[in-house]
This record gives structure tokens, C-alpha cells and sequence, in this order.
């Protein structure tokens, strides 16, 4: 936050009072997504204390090794980005490229094994919410309502985690122009903003998807 | 460099709470106390939040923000979790009413 832009926009008093707006905005914008999240988790909590064996009977069908290993993808992809925020801040733009293209990676890799591989084996295993649902009597509705949750949850996820992909790799593409520099970085930290809240979003979904249901 | 040495630490914070999540995931818990498991996330986004957001080095705003998410996330759980945890259904026999 100690940053000294040259690129002072005219409605700001000072290259601080710039970047402060920046990331409040971001912050700002942030909330709202709480907010966006918050009906999907109140959904969680009324279906589930309505179909509790049932909810937990889909849970049970989760691929927790998955779930568990795409966990610590993100939060060390979060990590690799902050780290990157922190290079930058000390002017080394090398790292800070190499940075984000780690937290790029890993942000595939979630992404890959999410839908490449856990949504293609929870079709397979006829998982989806249809008529030809895998799990029959007495606990289909409850597992129903599970996995639209499930499909539903990760499906938005995957669409933040998508637009923080395009974000990531804009910051690549303006670090390689050399474009940040110690003295201007603030992009480079409301992309980090963004991307460790989806981070965050994450962390909730993880134990209302795997763990919550899994020994009950 | 302390910033990244302090943010590995709070890496290996986080990955420790992950491992406890797990851990407590297996524990018998009854299905009412198993949201329970919830106390360690809650304390990662805590950990992310504070370290990788740096919600306590940033400017004044961001923090009123925060709450300001936070405490109508708060309001729309409580809210609406009000109904479902406070009514008692009557169960009434249906068939045979002949």
C-alpha cells in the first residue's frame, strides 16, 4: 500500500489515494460477492436439516481424495500469488511473472480435476440430478437435493475460478511489457484479492461438499 | 525476505487446519454437531483474510467493508435458517381416513 504510481489519474489527490481506492473498490466488490455466496450456503443449511440422511447419503458419494487435493492446489496457488504481490513490491518483476504463472498452473490443474475428472467420473456414476438417478429409496430426495447443490456450488466456483484464470493471465501479460514496477503494482494486488477470495469460497464449499456428510 | 517467511507460515497454518478438517471429517459425530467441522475453515479464511488479503495492513475502508460482508452474510444465514431450526412439524396420519 506504500506504492507511488506515475500513472496518476486526474480525480485522485495523490498516487496513494489512487491505489487506496483501488483496493477498497475491490474489497467493495468483494462484499457483494459474500452476499452472492450467502443464498447458495443458506440453501446448504435448509436442505440438508430437512433431508439430513439423505443430504449425507450424497455426501458419501463425494470423491473426497479430490475434493481434499484441489483444497491444497488453491491455497497454495493463493499462497504462490501473494508471494508474487510480494516480489514486486520489492521491484522484481522476473518473479512476480514467474509467480503468477504458478498460481496459473495450479488454477488449471483445480480446474482440470474438478471437471475433467470428478464431474466426468459423478456422471458416469449417474450422479446427476435426473431421472436416472443412481440412488434410489428411501434417501433420493435427500441426495437430490445434494447434488444440485454440488453441481450448482462448483459450477459457479469453476466460473470465478475461470475468471480469475483470464485475470491472472492479464497480469502476466502486463508484467512480460514490463508495466509494474515497485513504484506501480496496484492491479497486481486487486487481482491477488480476487483470487484468494475464490480461495475462500472454496474453503467453505470443501467441508459443505465432503467432509460434513462423509461419517455421519 | 520476513513477508514471504511469514507468509509460508501462514501456508503451513493453513495446510495444518486442512489436516484437522480432515481428521475431525472421520470423527462419530452426531449429524446435528457434525457442522462442527466448520470451525476450522472458518479459522482459514480467518488466516487468508488477514495474511494473503493483508485486511490488516490495508487501507481504512476495507475493513468496514469486510465487516459490512460479514455481517449481513450473518443477517441472510440467520435469518434465514430462523425458520428451519424453529418449527416443529406435526406429523398426521393420511391414509385409512375412510
Amino acid at each position: 500500500m506504500s506504492e507511488v504510481s506515475s500513472t496518476q489519474e486526474f480525480q485522485y489527490s495523490s498516487p496513494r489515494h489512487q491505489a487506496e481506492s483501488a483496493i477498497s473498490g475491490m474489497w467493495l466488490f468483494l462484499a457483494t460477492e459474500m452476499l452472492f455466496f450467502g443464498p447458495l450456503f443458506l440453501a446448504w443449511i435448509y436442505s440438508r436439516h430437512w433431508n439430513q440422511q439423505g443430504f449425507d447419503a450424497g455426501a458419501q458419494q463425494t470423491e473426497l481424495i479430490i475434493g481434499t487435493v484441489n483444497t491444497l492446489v488453491l491455497v497454495t496457488s493463493s499462497l504462490i500469488y501473494t508471494l508474487g504481490v510480494s516480489f514486486i513490491e520489492a521491484g522484481d518483476s522476473r518473479k512476480l511473472i514467474q509467480c503468477c504463472v504458478g498460481a496459473w498452473l495450479l488454477g488449471l490443474v483445480f480446474l482440470w480435476l474438478k471437471f475433467g475428472v470428478e464431474w466426468r467420473h459423478d456422471f458416469e456414476r449417474r450422479l446427476f440430478p435426473a431421472s436416472d438417478f443412481a440412488i434410489d429409496d428411501p434417501h433420493r430426495d435427500g441426495a437430490l437435493l445434494f447434488f444440485v447443490f454440488y453441481f450448482l456450488g462448483t459450477a459457479v466456483h469453476g466460473l470465478h475460478m475461470i475468471v480469475g484464470l483470464i485475470l491472472v493471465g492479464w497480469i502476466i501479460f502486463r508484467a512480460r511489457r514490463k508495466e509494474f514496477s515497485a513504484g506501480f503494482y496496484t492491479p497486481v494486488s486487486v487481482v491477488g484479492l480476487y483470487w484468494s477470495f475464490v480461495d475462500m469460497v472454496w474453503i467453505v464449499l470443501y467441508p459443505l461438499i465432503y467432509l460434513i456428510g462423509r461419517g455421519a | 525476505m520476513t513477508r514471504s517467511r511469514h507468509l509460508l507460515l501462514a501456508w503451513g497454518l493453513l495446510i495444518a487446519l486442512l489436516a484437522i478438517e480432515f481428521g475431525a471429517s472421520f470423527l462419530a459425530l452426531d449429524r446435528t454437531a457434525r457442522p462442527l467441522i466448520l470451525i476450522p475453515a472458518a479459522l482459514m479464511i480467518a488466516v487468508v483474510s488477514v495474511t494473503f488479503m493483508e485486511l490488516r495492513r490495508g487501507p481504512e475502508p476495507i475493513r468496514l467493508f469486510f465487516a459490512a460482508g460479514l455481517l449481513w452474510l450473518c443477517i441472510l444465514l440467520g435469518l434465514g435458517s430462523l425458520d428451519p431450526m424453529t418449527r416443529i412439524n406435526y406429523y398426521v396420519l393420511t391414509t385409512n381416513l375412510k
